[in-house]
């Protein structure tokens, strides 16, 4: 008897859909699926399992993309499959689709339903439907140490009596009860545990009465099926998968692990004993005419006796399982044991989320974050620049002279794809190495979800959902890592919204432009012992005005565009836990921050070689740089900006970073500045702000230039990083195209306007 | 479901207009007639002229070229359709109602924009676009009006119900059909709080007006925009139409029983209310306010959930 990579029989069948689920291919013994509801830690538990180190959050929603992992025990290769958290699987969402599918199609060796112990209710109602599904379960039931820490004390033993099927306590974030777990899914997979899955009895009468009328057919024609009744509930529910399975004969594969289980006691051993040797398969690969008609007959049946189900049939189901699940929970569960006399959740929710505390709380800790960030990240910036642009670049130079490298040829790929490479490496990856870090610990620690709770008054009477607050604040660190977050919206209408405004927050390769300008120019208008003061306060009147367009255009959205989107509305709010720091570092920084970094880095090398290019390939002995500036000049002076700043911001769409360098080279290139910089036609920074002042007045810059660069780079299009990531969040050209178009159009109207007012006044 | 919606909105050549235009008018000379035959009404030349809004002679010419396409056959002084033409009547009708449930289940759109929206559609969906989508809305079987949506066969269960104007005074009933034409009484009706699912009882009646209870407001409505609702009758001694309590009149701290959720919510938001649990029977308990005021969050089933107040207002409850 060999283990071979299929463990049943009809395999190859199962391959194949789960090549149609999006399974990678590869050899296993056991497939796994990891199932649950949304913020049960499931992600915890797969890392636990996998050793992988999937971003983990607290709060719903994280997993949409299917993660998939492998661990090897005792000499077999386990494959893990992590499914989208879901709270039901009546297939209403594409989520929902998705686990449904997995557990039915893919045919898990064994399906692991994590549950929050706090919540058990809730979560057997999930439990109790995959049971209908499939025979193959283990419940892990995560969270103990949170289930004790509130006063709940759940009987496992007694909890796998109810449901039939082995129930393992855990604390996946402490590893707890993981090799019980391993042991549990062996045991499942190889058929050394028997389960007897706990499946609805009765439902509401007048379904029950259409049910029973259905199910003789079914078994009539599937008579080995053990889940007859759930696939007769299923037909009159239309559901279009069952359905099909039905008609082709799969239902009698899927129902169970392998067909054959129906009738022999042993479950998994038989299967792999005359695996591919079957010469009788228990039911027809290629049905008989006869046999299609039959099926046929049953799927017209099906939909006849649907007219005879009570209107609210689906709620009435809804109700049944409910009920099931608060009748285990009641035997298997006692709460209130401690008789908890300072319920710390409750106190600090009533603090956090208060009429009066509530938003200055908020605004404090918000405030915290982006000081400690600006403030911490000044260092290292400092350091990087020094390291890779003031040496590595030197360093470069000579060593491609060394080896004789043509001067394009270092000039293309130094000076103009490294030089670029490092700028945006230099100034974004400190700041969010410290911003993404602190935002996930308030997200880990459940502060997150509170935010959105106060501030969903606000983003409700702009069309939008509370959750975009903190998108929002996500997008002040980096739009594409906003855009990303944006997944925790689970309402259409409200996520596209979210993902087409992100660009109004002002990211951090934005922020040292405006700083920069600032002070160079507003901050020039004052004292010098007001110059920081001032020149702070309007970076800031920058940021909030950014916050207004958001919301302008939340507005604006919701009220054509995104007019006839599906909405809905659910917030939960997590019970506060302890943030683990050392984790949350090492998965924050790999996985928000080096992600983005690496896309960013992807698209500026490409920009930087066209930055170079365009300065210091000439046309008719001028270098293509002047063409375009001298095209772009009135443009730019209708909005009161000017040709090299419009050129800079066409060829730096890649990365905002590279903008001001950018500009700054293009300044001396075209106002012919001499002894400027470093060499002609290369990226810079100049010393100090003052040299730079100097150089920008040289070339013709006015306070209305300032002002209008520092509104124009709040409101333009976003970097391709972002609307790369926006194309593949949203799936849309479209949205992708109006979340480019719309800010680039504000843009443009108000600089116009403000240079209007601005001569009118001036003159 | 974007994508679904933007591949119907076409642009035309004016030639494909006029075909489009002669369809149009076919197709709803078929849905007239296939309404007179289902309501047990005579269907003639003036019948027809009155439904369409046209004169009696283009009624008259498309009735020849329904004949002629032998969809439709003289009965004398009336006109019946034939089987064939029956078919596609209830084939357009099918695709309507179709097109009503996906507004209403699938997006935000209003419910006064449902029924104009499905008379465009109704002649654009070819056939296999029409099964695809009922596909994917999961085979619905009744539109958000309470109308049943034929099947791919053409069956349709017998009409049921009566007419509001027909319940006796005193008496109670549920309403199952709303009927969508005119438009500006269904707006009226809609926003009186009439939904199929919905309890109503009659106060008082006259010749021309009455005197009605529905959710718990006292409402006058006049007999032609009565005579569009369709109900059927509780058994004496049951009353509909009390003063609701919803989730929304909750105070904090206050435990109370979900009676159901009202049949207003539809769509991915009563899914999403199912999946959390809130079922009749369901305990909730309001926890705690946000700094606003509005979303207010829930104990339920051990979660704490935020629902903004509408939401809530659909959440029917009883307390404990």
């Amino acid at each position: 008897m060999s283990l071979a990579a299929e463990p049943c029989r009809g395999c190859d069948v199962r391959a194949e859909s789960l090549v149609r689920l999006g399974l990678s291919p590869g050899r296993w013994d056991y497939l796994i699926a990891l199932a649950g509801n949304p913020n049960t830690g499931k992600s915890t538990v797969f890392n636990e399992l996998t050793g992988l180190r999937q971003h983990t959050g607290n709060w719903p929603g994280k997993t949409v993309v299917r993660a998939e992992g492998v661990y090897s025990r005792d000499g077999k290769r386990v494959k893990v499959v992590d499914l989208p958290g879901t709270y039901s699987l009546q297939a209403g969402s594409t989520d929902e689709e998705v686990a449904r599918d997995f557990v039915l199609f893919g045919r898990p060796d064994v399906t692991i339903v994590v549950v929050d112990a706090t919540q058990l209710e809730r979560n057997l109602n999930l439990v109790l439907q995959i049971l209908e599904i499939t025979d193959r379960v283990v419940v892990c039931l995560n969270l103990m140490d949170e289930a004790r820490r509130h006063g709940i004390a759940v009987d496992p033993g007694r909890l796998a009596e109810e449901l039939g099927v082995p129930v393992v306590p855990t604390v996946a974030r402490r590893g707890d009860g993981i090799p019980e777990l391993l042991e549990a899914i062996d045991g499942v997979a190889s058929g050394s545990i028997e389960t007897r899955p706990r499946r609805i009895e009765r439902h509401a009468e007048p379904v029950e009465q259409v049910i029973e009328r259905l199910v003789p057919m079914v078994e009539s024609i599937y008579p080995n099926l053990p889940n007859a009744r759930w696939v007769a509930l299923r037909l009159l529910n239309a559901d279009e998968s069952v359905e099909e399975a039905f008609r082709s004969g799969d239902v009698g594969r899927i129902a169970g692990p392998d067909g054959a289980s129906a009738e022999n006691g042993d479950l998994a051993s038989s299967a792999f004993g005359d695996s591919g040797a079957s010469g009788a398969p228990v039911l027809p690969l290629r049905p008989s005419d006869s046999a299609t008609a039959a099926r046929r007959e049953v799927l017209e049946r099906a939909s006849a006796l649907r007219w005879e189900l009570p209107r609210d049939f689906h709620d009435a189901v809804v109700e049944t399982v409910f009920a099931a699940a608060e009748g285990i929970a009641r035997k298997s569960e006692e709460r209130g044991l401690r008789r908890v006399k300072f319920d710390l959740d409750r106190r600090m929710d009533l603090v956090l989320t208060s009429r009066w505390l509530g938003f200055p709380l908020m605004l404090l800790i918000l405030a915290a974050v982006f000081w400690i960030t600006i403030v911490g990240a000044n260092v290292p910036s400092r350091l990087l620049s020094v390291l890779l642009i003031e040496n590595g670049r030197p360093w470069l130079l000579g060593l491609a002279e060394a080896v004789r490298f043509p001067g394009w040829a270092s000039g293309l790929l130094i000076d103009g794809v490294y030089l670029a490479t490092a700028w945006v490496v230099s100034v974004m990856l400190p700041p969010m190495a410290i911003f993404f870090p602190l935002f996930t610990l308030l997200e880990d620690f459940g502060y997150l979800p509170r935010v959105a709770f106060n501030l969903d008054g606000m983003f409700r009477r702009v069309g939008a959902h509370g959750k975009q607050s903190l998108t929002m604040c996500m997008g002040f660190g980096c739009n594409a890592a906003g855009v990303v977050a944006t997944r925790v919206i689970d309402s259409p209408r409200e996520r596209l919204i979210a993902i087409i405004t992100n660009n109004f927050s002002l990211c951090n390769g934005r922020w040292p432009t405006q700083i920069l300008i600032a002070t160079i120019f507003i901050g020039a208008l004052v004292p010098a012992h007001l110059a920081g003061l001032v020149s702070a306060a309007a970076v800031v009147a920058v940021a909030l005005l950014g916050i207004a367009a958001m919301f302008a255009a939340s507005w604006l959205l919701s009220r054509t565009f995104l007019r006839g989107e599906a909405t809905t509305f659910s917030l939960e709010l997590p019970p506060y836990r302890p943030p683990r720091i050392l984790q949350t570092l090492y998965t924050s920084v790999i996985d928000r921050t080096l992600i983005v970094l690496w896309r960013a880095v992807l698209f500026a090398a490409p920009a930087g070689a066209v930055i170079w290019l365009v300065a210091n390939v000439s046309v008719g002995g001028t270098p293509l740089a002047g063409h375009f500036i001298s095209w772009l000049n009135p443009l730019g002076l209708l909005i009161g900006l000017n040709g090299v700043i419009l050129l800079a911001y066409v060829v730096a769409i890649p990365a905002n970073e590279i903008v001001i360098p950018t500009v700054l080279m293009l300044t001396v290139l075209s106002a012919g500045i001499a002894g400027a910089g470093a060499e002609a036609g290369v990226m810079f920074e100049p010393e100090s702000a003052y040299a730079m002042g100097e150089l920008l007045r040289a070339g013709g810059w006015t306070l209305l230039t300032a002002v209008s660069l520092m509104l124009f780079s709040l409101l333009h299009n976003p970097c391709s990083t972002t609307l790369y990531t926006i194309y593949r969040e949203s799936g849309s050209a479209k949205w992708t195209t109006v979340s480019a178009l719309l800010p680039l159009a504000m843009g443009f109207s108000v600089c116009f306007a403000v240079t209007r007012i601005w001569h009118i006044v001036v003159s | 479901m974007t994508a679904f919606w933007s591949r119907f909105m076409p642009f035309q050549s004016r030639e494909r207009r006029r075909e489009a235009a002669e369809r149009i008018s076919l197709e709803d000379a078929l849905k007239h007639l296939y309404d007179c035959e289902r309501a047990g009404r005579p269907c003639t030349l003036e019948s027809l002229a009155g439904s369409l809004e046209s004169s009696r002679d283009s009624a008259a010419r498309l009735l020849t070229t329904l004949e002629g396409l032998a969809l439709v056959r003289p009965e004398g002084e009336t006109f019946g359709l034939t089987e064939e033409g029956r078919r596609s009547a209830v084939r357009v009708l099918r695709t309507h109602r179709l097109w009503e449930h996906y507004l209403a289940h699938r997006t935000g759109a209003e419910p006064a924009s449902w029924h104009p929206s499905a008379d465009r559609m109704e002649h654009r969906l070819t056939e296999e676009e029409t099964e695809e989508l009922d596909l994917r809305l999961g085979r619905p079987l009744f539109d958000p009006h309470g109308d049943p949506i034929p099947t791919r066969e053409g069956e349709l269960p017998p009409p049921r119900g009566t007419p509001l104007t027909r319940l006796d005074a005193g008496r109670s009933a549920e309403v199952i059909h709303v009927e969508d034409e005119p438009s500006e009484i269904f707006e009226t009706l809609v926003a009186q709080g009439f939904a199929p699912g919905c309890g109503v009882q009659v106060l008082e009646a006259d010749a021309e007006v009455l005197r009605l209870r529905i959710a718990g407001r006292e409402q006058v409505l006049d007999t032609v925009a009565a005579a569009n609702v369709t109900v059927e009758p509780f058994p004496a001694g049951v009353s509909a139409g009390e003063p609701v309590r919803t989730l929304a009149d909750a105070e904090l701290g206050e435990a109370v029983t979900v009676s159901r959720i009202s049949p207003t919510c539809q769509g991915p938001n009563r899914r999403r209310l199912l999946d959390l649990g809130v079922v009749p029977g369901t305990t909730i308990t309001p926890e705690l306010s946000s700094s606003g005021g509005d979303p207010v969050a829930y104990r339920i089933r051990g979660a704490l959930i935020a629902f903004r107040r509408d939401q809530a207002a659909s959440i029917e409850i009883v307390r404990r």
